[in-house]
This record gives structure tokens, C-alpha cells and sequence, in this order.
């Protein structure tokens, strides 16, 4: 059963389609790659799943729920988490709040919750950082933990949004080029990671936009070939990869 | 020593209307101009409930609260559609919309003639008309405000507000809703805001528009570029600053013609030089910049 499905996905920006009659499914405890040239329109693509960007037409489908018109908060409320491809971590907090904060749930981010569930809130205090200091430490952080997240690396800002997303315990992660900018080290710890979500909890899905096609073989079995707005391709990836067509367009071979 | 005591209320009852006003500013990030307005509702509300339904202070206060809190759920909903110079646009203009209808509206508030002869507030019995009575139902209050609102600074609420700011479309990601996290802090500001107005009402036991007008909205929130945002430190030191360096000025001896001019230039820059030298404030942790933001 397909965890997340759109249907016929179009975008025109100042009337230029920027994503043209989209269709794809993503199954759940597999990672299936997004590949593609730049501005092949894979982020917008994401914008559009997330609620950022409304589509023109079309409709996406997550567990079986339309969530086409959900803003992006209730996207993610659903269970759908991103990691951006400019980063975006919190830059006045440290590294340590930017992962906390992954953890509360909305519930727990009222005004009232301090005041009325007193004991639950020191519960949870306790519990999240542990939890983040988990995450933390599996990115390799710990030794900037209390630090502001401005005064990090790019690099370091990267592993910084990847702990915060795992922290917040999404079921279909949308990765925007996680590794870029990455040294191979890191790379492989993170490629590690993402095939312990699937292999762990068979009913995660991971999306990954990726141009390093040495980490897509890697991890992902199936991927999708998009340009100029639409997929050209959809299949096993070395059978993508192999494509005369792909190999010419983005391969440049 | 009634001229300290007198510092000291003023003091308070500033601290009140910036530790409310850190919310939105500091950890919203949202630069409010019209916190005056809630002031100033709360002073009306609750002078009028006092006046014309012969209610004692503490209840007319408490409404005075919830139909500030009211108001600034109806002015939160436009205004916090918009973010950065937009918003602050929207804010100014509900800040000289309020002004002009406080001013005119003159069956209800009697416009520019006032409001004198407020009563002084009887408290469980007891008439508070001494500098010391004020000082201790002023201090009070504002340690319970000061209580909930650090509360709400390390909630999970606070943490909410904070990546917002930093961040909005990430925090978005995390499920977090801009539009319920800063209304609720919004609503939460201006609900202070109007303990403070009533408080200064029976304070003084006049009032008139004058006091609530766009002049007050942007001292309100020097206070807190002056201070530092949010932290719990900023509004302290911002106040204090503000309050005291034209007392300070008053000892230079200068003619009673020039004083207020000179203090309003002085005023003016010390946020310059502010912004030049340490524009996260003088005990701040977050510097404001609301072009970072990101806009859809
Ligand atoms: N808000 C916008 N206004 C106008 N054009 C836009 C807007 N957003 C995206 N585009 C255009 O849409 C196209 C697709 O952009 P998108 O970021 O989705 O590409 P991408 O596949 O993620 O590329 P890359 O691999 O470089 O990240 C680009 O040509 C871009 O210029
Ligand atoms: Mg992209």
C-alpha cells in the first residue's frame, strides 16, 4: 500500500510550469530517489507536498487522507517531516533547543500546558533531553551541544537539521541533498542512518532529492528521473542510471 | 523620597508593559507598534467599569484584562497575516485608529477632556491612596505577571515562539502554527499590557489619550532595543534605563523649555548609538532583524 501518492501535481510560476502533471508513489520501508538536473523543479516539487507552494492542479494523498489544501504545519502534524535544502536550523538557539524543539507536540506548546500539567511538563523536560542528546550524539555534536546554531558550519548545520528531524519522529521524511557539502565520513554515517529507519520500522518512507549518484545506488532501489517539471522516468535505479536519455541529459556522458 | 517612591511605581508599572511586550518582540520577533493601544484599553476599560457599574478595582481589572485580550485577538487575526515592515505598518495603523476613536469618541471616554476623579482602588478592604500602598499593590502584580510570563519564557510555548522567529517555514515543518503561537502571544502581551493601564489609572486618577498614543507604543518597544529582548534580563535593564536617564537629565539644571526637548533627542540617540555598538541590546541575547524572515 502506497504511503504517499500525488496525482497529475502542476505548478506554473509566472506562467512558466515549473511542475507539470506530476504522478508518483512513495512505499512505505523503502527510500526512493528524486533525481534530476538543477532547477528540474524537485524542491518546488517538496514545497507542494509540504503545503508551502498550493499545486494548480491535482491532488496529494498521504495514508489514504487528501492533504492537498493543508497548510504546512498540519502536513507535518500528519506525520510528514523535510529537511530543507538550505538548512534552516534555529540560529539563536543552541543546538541542544534546535533538537528539543523537534520533540513537543502541539499540545504541549500552549500557553496553558506550563501551568496546568505541571508535572507532565517536567516529565517531558527530562525525557527530550534525553532524547535529543541521543540524536545529538549519534550526528556527532555533543562537543558544541550548548552552542548557538549560527555559529556552526554548513556542515555542521546540516547534521544539526538531520538530528532535529529524527528527533521529531516523522513517518515520511522528504530529504532535500542531505549530503551535500558533507565530508564521505559523515556522508556514510548518514546513509546509515537512513537505511537503519527503514530497515528498523518498516513503515517509514524516505523521499531522497540527491545529486551524488554514488549515494543514490547506495540506498535506494527505485528512483524517479524528473525534468523540466516532469518525471521522465520512474524505475530501478541502475536501469535509470543506465537510461541513454538520462545518461545524456544529467549524466552529461 | 515620594519623587523615588513615585520612580519606583512608574518603574513597575513599565515592567509590567515590557515583560509582556518581550513576548511578541523577543521571542515572537514580531516588532509591535501598538502595545500603547492595549495599555490604554486596559486604563479605559477598567476606570469605566469602575465608574459606571460602581465595581471595586480588582474585578474591573480582571475584565479590563479580558477585553483587552479580546481586542487583541481581533487585531492579532489581520495583523499577524503580515511579517516584518508589513507588519509593523499594520500595528501603526491600528495604534492611530485607536488613538483617534479614544480621542473622539467622546460620549464614552469624554475624548481630550479626560477621565478625573478616578476612584483609588480598595483592595480586600482596604483604600489604597498612600505612595507605599501603590508601590506594594503595584510590585504585587507585577510579581505575579513576572512569575507567569518567566514561566512561559522556558515552556514549551517560549521554545515555540523562539524557532519561529529564527526560522519560520522550519518550524512550520515541525508542526508548530505561526498563526496560533503568535496570537496567543500576542493576546497574552496585550492582556499585561492592560493590567498595567488600569493600574496606572488609579495611579494618577486621570486619564486621556494622550497617554496612549504612538509616542508610547515606540518608547515601549526603545525599552526593549534599549534593554535587550528575549531574555529576562533585557526589559529590566531597558526600563530602568529609560525611566531614569531623563530623571538624570533633570539635575543638569537645564530650563523647563529645553529639558523635554533635549531628553527626546537624547532618547533618540542612544537608540542610534545602540544600533551602531550592541544592537542585541544592552543585555540582550537576540538581535532583531525582521528581514530575515521568510516570506510567502
Ligand atoms: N518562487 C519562484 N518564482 C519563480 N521561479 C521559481 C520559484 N521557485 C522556483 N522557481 C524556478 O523553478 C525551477 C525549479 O526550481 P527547483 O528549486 O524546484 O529546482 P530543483 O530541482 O530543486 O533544483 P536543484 O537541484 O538546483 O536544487 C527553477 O527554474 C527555479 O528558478
Ligand atoms: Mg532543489
Amino acid at each position: 500500500m502506497e504511503k504517499l501518492k500525488i496525482k497529475n501535481i502542476s505548478k506554473a510560476i509566472n506562467g512558466l510550469k515549473i511542475v507539470d502533471r506530476v504522478t508518483a508513489s512513495f512505499l512505505p520501508g523503502r527510500i526512493t530517489g528524486l533525481i534530476g538536473p538543477n532547477g528540474a523543479g524537485k524542491t518546488t516539487l517538496f514545497h507542494i507536498i509540504t503545503g508551502e507552494l498550493r499545486s494548480d492542479t491535482g491532488e496529494i494523498n498521504y495514508r489514504g487522507e487528501d492533504i492537498t489544501l493543508l497548510p504546512p504545519y498540519r502536513v507535518a502534524r500528519k506525520g510528514i517531516g523535510r529537511l530543507f535544502q538550505d538548512v534552516r536550523v534555529f540560529e539563536n538557539l543552541t543546538v541542544s533547543e534546535n533538537v528539543v524543539s523537534a520533540c513537543y507536540d502541539h499540545r504541549v506548546e500552549t500557553p496553558w500546558f506550563p501551568f496546568l500539567r505541571k508535572k507532565r511538563w517536567k516529565a517531558l523536560e527530562r525525557d527530550f533531553k534525553e532524547k535529543s542528546d541521543y540524536y545529538i550524539d549519534y550526528v556527532g555534536l555533543m562537543e558544541v551541544k550548548d552552542v548557538p546554531a549560527s555559529s556552526l558550519s554548513y556542515g555542521q548545520q546540516k547534521l544539526l537539521a538531520i538530528a532535529r528531524l529524527l528527533a521529531g519522529g516523522f513517518s515520511l521524511l522528504l530529504l532535500d541533498e542531505p549530503t551535500a557539502g558533507l565530508n564521505p565520513v559523515m556522508i556514510k554515517k548518514i546513509l546509515n542512518i537512513l537505511k537503519r529507519i527503514v530497515a528498523e520500522d518498516q513503515g517509514k518512507t524516505i523521499v531522497l532529492v540527491e545529486h551524488d549518484m554514488s549515494v543514490v545506488t547506495e540506498v535506494a532501489d527505485w528512483v524517479y528521473f524528473m525534468n523540466e517539471g516532469r518525471i521522465a522516468f520512474f524505475g530501478r535505479t541502475d536501469h535509470v542510471l543506465g537510461d541513454k536519455e538520462v545518461r545524456e541529459i544529467y549524466l552529461g556522458l | 523620597m515620594n519623587y523615588i517612591l513615585h520612580l519606583l511605581i512608574m518603574i513597575e508599572i513599565y515592567l509590567i508593559l515590557a515583560y509582556g511586550l518581550n513576548l511578541v518582540v523577543g521571542f515572537g520577533g514580531l516588532l509591535s507598534l501598538c502595545h500603547a493601544v492595549f495599555y490604554g484599553i486596559g486604563a479605559y476599560a477598567s476606570t469605566l467599569l469602575m465608574i459606571k457599574t460602581g465595581i471595586s478595582f480588582l474585578p474591573a481589572m480582571l475584565m479590563g484584562m479580558a477585553i483587552t485580550a479580546l481586542f487583541a485577538f481581533l487585531v492579532g487575526i489581520p495583523a499577524l497575516r503580515f511579517r516584518g515592515d508589513h507588519f509593523v505598518l499594520v500595528t501603526l495603523g491600528f495604534q492611530m485608529i485607536v488613538f483617534t476613536v479614544l480621542y473622539n469618541w467622546v460620549g464614552l471616554t469624554r475624548g481630550p477632556y479626560g477621565i478625573p476623579g478616578i476612584p483609588r482602588p480598595v483592595v480586600f478592604g482596604y483604600e489604597i491612596t498612600s505612595l507605599i500602598g501603590y508601590l506594594i499593590l503595584v510590585g504585587v502584580i507585577l510579581m505575579v505577571t513576572i512569575i507567569i510570563l518567566f514561566i512561559l519564557y522556558k515552556s514549551p510555548f517560549g521554545l515555540a515562539l523562539k524557532a519561529l522567529r529564527d526560522d519560520e517555514m522550519a518550524a512550520e515543518g515541525l508542526g508548530k502554527s505561526p498563526i496560533h503561537t503568535f496570537l496567543y502571544a500576542f493576546i497574552i502581551a496585550g492582556g499585561f499590557a492592560s493590567l498595567a493601564g488600569s493600574l496606572y489609572a488609579t495611579y494618577v486618577t486621570y486619564i486621556d489619550p494622550t497617554s496612549f498614543t504612538l509616542d508610547e507604543s515606540i518608547f515601549l518597544l526603545s525599552v526593549l532595543l534599549v534593554g535587550g529582548t528575549g531574555n529576562r534580563l533585557g526589559p529590566l535593564v531597558g526600563v530602568v534605563f529609560m525611566i531614569l536617564l531623563p530623571e538624570a537629565l533633570r539635575f543638569l539644571g537645564l530650563p523647563d523649555t529645553v529639558a523635554p526637548n533635549v531628553r527626546q533627542m537624547i532618547y533618540g540617540l542612544t537608540l542610534i548609538l545602540l544600533m551602531f555598538l550592541r544592537p542585541q541590546g544592552i543585555a540582550g541575547e537576540y538581535k532583531i532583524n525582521h528581514y530575515g524572515k521568510a516570506e510567502n
